[in-house]
């Protein structure tokens, strides 16, 4: 018994998710690496710090084949609906953080926990959307 | 939108997924079409016509 997706492309967008997000994790872990240990700066500096947000731009960029390659509409659909629950809940999460931090002086939220925070979001619609769709 | 998909199914003994392999779908697709919860594309219902060699308007209804 094996836990791989029958559908080719569900198990390519696996596999090209998994590449994303390792490539995010070990870039966020090699920028803070460099800036500890080289302490850049200038147009340097920039470079690096956007590196672990192109691996971003790669999630969106396997989104986007996804939806070409599945041939299963209703997966689509599906996935679509997933995709709006992260967004919205980062949405909400962000906004709802950017007023706290202005009128009530909460601590400062790092945008760069955005894309976990998308992945936390999509991880609780999940079991919902699988129970109604079951 | 209803439909008579189910019916259609179990007329012929096939199971979700015996119908989910033939129109090359998930069987999670098949029970949301089933249970109304989602209506399938034109292509999909024509599709879905073509199996069973029915019209799609006699597999699905236009009621709500």
């Amino acid at each position: 018994m094996t836990c791989m997706p029958k559908n080719p492309a569900v198990r390519r967008f696996c596999f090209r998710v998994a590449a994303t997000t390792s490539a995010n994790i070990a870039l966020n872990i090699l920028v803070a690496l460099c800036f500890y240990k080289f302490r850049p700066h200038g147009p340097a500096a920039y470079v690096l710090a956007i590196l672990p947000a192109v691996a971003i731009l790669w999630f969106i960029v396997a989104i986007g084949q996804y939806l070409v390659e599945d041939k299963d509409e209703f997966q689509r659909n599906l996935m679509v609906q997933v995709l709006l629950w992260g967004l919205g809940g980062v949405l909400v999460l962000t906004s709802a953080w950017g007023s706290l931090e202005t009128f009530a002086h909460i601590r400062h939220f790092n945008p760069s926990w955005t894309f976990t925070f998308f992945w936390i979001f999509v991880g609780i619609s999940v079991p919902f959307l699988n129970r109604r769709y079951r | 939108m209803k439909n008579r998909l189910r019916l259609l199914r179990a007329e012929r003994g096939w199971s979700q997924a015996d119908l989910a392999e033939r129109l090359e779908v998930s069987r999670q697709s098949v029970n949301a079409i089933e249970t109304g919860k989602y209506d399938p594309s034109l292509p999909l219902a024509f599709k879905v016509a073509r199996l069973f060699s029915a019209a799609i308007e006699e597999i699905f209804l236009d009621e709500p």
